[in-house]
C-alpha cells in the first residue's frame, strides 16, 4: 500500500497551538468529571453497601452505567435530554456529565472494595472512643479508603482522557476534533493521528506520575521530596510538642 | 529507638493485689458498670445467655474462660460494640436497655465514659502516635488543637513514648503500639478501662512492657475489666475473677478462687493454663 506524498512530521509542530489547546480542554472535561466522579462514586458505594432498597438502586445504577460506552452517553446527554426534556447543555458540560454518568459507576466499585478493605477494627476502635459514627468515617475509615482506592482512580482518569476523543461527535474541540480539523486542510492522517496517540500517551505517563506521588504522600510515614516539604511543618510542630513536654526528663 | 523498652520491662513486680479491707472497701464504692440478664445471639447462635456482673469504682475484673466462651463478646457489650440482644447495662449512669427506641444516642454518649483496649491495637495506622490520641481529644471532647497535643504528648509520656510522638504506628513493635493504644483510651478520661486479650498478639517478650503499664493503671485506682490469658497477672491484679464458659458466668471470686474453685469446667481450664 502506497501512501500519496510523504509524511510531513513538520505539521505536527507547525499545529501544535491547535493540538495543545485540544489537549487541555480535554483534561480539563476530564478532570471535573473525575471529582465530581468520585463524590458521586462515594455515595454510590455506601448505597450499595446499605440495607437492601437503597443497596439495589446502587447496584442497579452500576450495573447500568458500567456497561454504557462514552459515545452513547455524550450523545444521550447532549441530544437526548436536549429533544426529550428540553434542557441543553454546552459541549463542555455534556462532556462532564457524560463521563461522571460511567465513571462514577467504576469510582463505586473501587470505593466499595477499597472501604471493605479497611479491617474493622477500625471502625470499632473509633466508636469505642466515643467518636460520632460520621466522624470515625470521616477520620478513620475513609482516609484510609482513599488511600487503598488511589491507584484505581489514577487508572479511571487515564480512561477519562481518552473516552474524551468521542465526544468528538458533540463538536467538543478536544485532542481528536482538532486532529479531523487540521486533517481536513492538509490530509495527512496517519501523521496527525499518531501525533494524537502520541498525545495520550505522554498524558497517560503524566497522570501515572501524578498519581504515583500522591500515593507517596499518603504513605504512613509519607515518602519522598514532595511529602518531605508538605508534611514539615506538621513534623515541626509534633517537635516543638515534644520538647514542650519535656523529652529531657524521660530520656534515659 | 527502642532503647526504653529494657527500662519498662526491669519494672519491679509490685504486688498490686489487695488486702481483705481493701476488697471489703471496693465491694462498697459505687457501680461503675452493671450488667442485667445480658444476652447476645448471632443469628440461631446465642453467646451469652444471660450475665449479670457489676464492677464497682476502683475495681479490677478479670474475665477468664475457653475460646468462644463469649468473654470478649462480654466486654464488647458493655460499651455497646455487640449491643445486647436482651437485658439492660447501665455505665456510670447511663442505661441502655434493649429495644429502648428512644435513647438513639445512647451508645455514642456511653462509650465516652468507657475506654477500650484491643487485641490487635487497632491504631489509626494512617495517623502519628500523637495524632491517634489528639484525634478523640478534638472530636469528642471538643479540646482545642494546642490543648489536645500537649494533652497526648503527656499521655504518651506516661506511657514512656514521648520520643516516639511523631511516629506512626508501623514505625513502632507491637509492644510499643499496644502502649500508645492504652494511652489513647485513657486520654478520653473514661471511669472504666476495657482490655480485651491486650497481650495475645505481641511477642512474648513485648508482654511485659505492656503488663507494667496496665499494672501501673491498675495501682493508680483506674477501674479495669480485663479479658486475659494471662493468669499469673490475673492473679496479681484481679480482685474479681470471673470464669466464664458457653455463656454464662460459671463461678466468680477474689483472687483465692484460683486455689479453691469448685466447678470442674474451671479446674480443668485452669489445669489447661496454668
Amino acid at each position: 500500500m502506497r501512501v500519496i506524498g510523504s509524511y510531513d512530521w513538520s505539521l505536527l509542530w507547525d499545529n501544535r497551538g491547535t493540538l495543545l489547546a485540544g489537549l487541555r480542554l480535554a483534561i480539563e472535561v476530564s478532570l471535573v468529571a473525575l471529582v465530581l466522579s468520585t463524590i458521586v462514586g462515594l455515595i454510590l458505594a455506601l448505597m450499595r453497601m446499605s440495607a437492601p432498597p437503597v443497596s439495589w438502586i446502587g447496584a442497579a445504577y452500576v450495573n447500568i452505567f458500567r456497561g454504557v460506552p462514552a459515545l452513547v452517553s455524550v450523545i444521550w446527554v447532549y441530544f437526548g435530554l436536549s429533544l426529550v426534556l428540553g434542557i441543553t447543555f454546552s459541549t463542555f458540560q455534556a462532556g462532564v456529565i457524560a463521563l461522571t454518568l460511567l465513571y462514577s459507576a467504576f469510582i463505586a466499585e473501587i470505593y466499595r472494595s477499597a472501604l471493605g478493605a479497611v479491617p474493622r477494627g477500625q471502625r470499632e476502635a473509633g466508636l469505642a472512643l466515643g467518636m460520632h459514627p460520621l466522624r470515625v468515617f470521616g477520620s478513620v475509615t475513609l482516609p484510609q479508603a482513599t488511600k487503598i482506592a488511589i491507584p484505581n482512580i489514577g487508572s479511571m482518569f487515564i480512561g477519562m482522557v481518552k473516552d474524551t476523543s468521542t465526544f468528538t461527535v458533540i463538536g467538543l474541540t478536544e485532542v481528536v476534533r482538532v486532529t479531523q480539523n487540521i486533517n481536513s486542510t492538509y490530509f495527512q492522517p496517519f501523521v496527525l493521528y499518531t501525533g494524537a496517540a502520541v498525545l495520550y500517551v505522554l498524558v497517560a505517563f503524566l497522570i501515572d506520575f501524578i498519581f504515583r506521588a500522591i500515593e507517596k504522600v499518603m504513605e504512613s510515614p509519607p515518602k519522598g521530596r514532595v511529602a518531605q516539604v508538605i508534611t514539615r511543618r506538621k513534623r515541626r510542630r509534633i517537635e516543638a510538642v515534644i520538647d514542650r513536654a519535656g523529652v529531657a526528663s524521660q530520656a534515659t | 529507638m527502642r532503647a526504653d523498652r529494657g527500662r519498662e520491662t526491669h519494672v519491679t513486680h509490685t504486688l498490686t493485689s489487695r488486702s481483705g479491707a481493701e476488697v471489703d472497701a471496693i465491694s462498697s464504692a459505687r457501680e461503675v458498670v452493671q450488667l442485667k440478664g445480658i444476652r447476645k445471639s448471632f443469628g440461631s447462635n446465642e453467646v451469652l445467655r444471660g450475665v449479670d456482673l457489676t464492677v464497682h469504682a476502683g475495681e479490677h475484673v478479670v474475665i477468664f474462660g475457653p475460646s468462644g466462651s463469649g468473654k470478649s463478646t462480654l466486654l464488647r457489650t458493655i460499651n455497646l460494640l455487640e449491643p445486647p440482644t436482651a437485658g439492660s447495662l447501665v455505665v456510670d449512669g447511663l442505661e441502655y436497655a434493649h429495644g429502648n427506641a428512644a435513647k438513639r444516642g445512647t451508645p455514642v454518649q456511653l462509650r465516652r465514659t468507657v475506654g477500650m483496649v484491643f487485641q490487635q491495637f487497632n491504631l489509626f495506622p494512617h495517623l502519628t502516635a500523637l495524632e491517634n490520641i489528639t484525634l478523640p481529644l478534638r472530636s469528642v471532647r471538643r479540646v482545642k488543637r494546642a490543648e489536645a497535643e500537649n494533652r497526648a504528648a503527656q499521655a504518651l509520656k506516661r506511657v514512656g513514648l514521648l520520643r516516639h510522638a511523631a511516629h506512626f504506628p508501623r514505625e513502632l513493635s507491637g509492644g510499643q503500639q499496644q502502649r500508645v493504644a492504652i494511652a489513647r483510651a485513657l486520654s478520653i478520661d473514661p471511669k472504666v478501662m476495657l482490655f480485651d486479650e491486650p497481650t495475645s498478639a505481641l511477642d512474648p517478650e513485648l508482654v511485659g512492657e505492656v503488663l507494667a503499664v496496665m499494672r501501673e493503671l491498675a495501682v493508680s485506682g483506674m477501674t479495669m475489666v480485663v479479658v486475659t490469658h494471662e493468669i499469673g497477672f490475673a492473679r496479681e491484679i484481679g480482685d474479681l475473677n470471673v470464669f466464664i464458659d458457653d455463656g454464662n458466668i460459671v463461678e466468680q471470686g477474689p483472687r483465692t478462687i484460683f486455689d479453691s474453685c469448685t466447678d470442674p469446667r474451671t479446674k480443668a481450664f485452669l489445669a489447661a493454663v496454668l
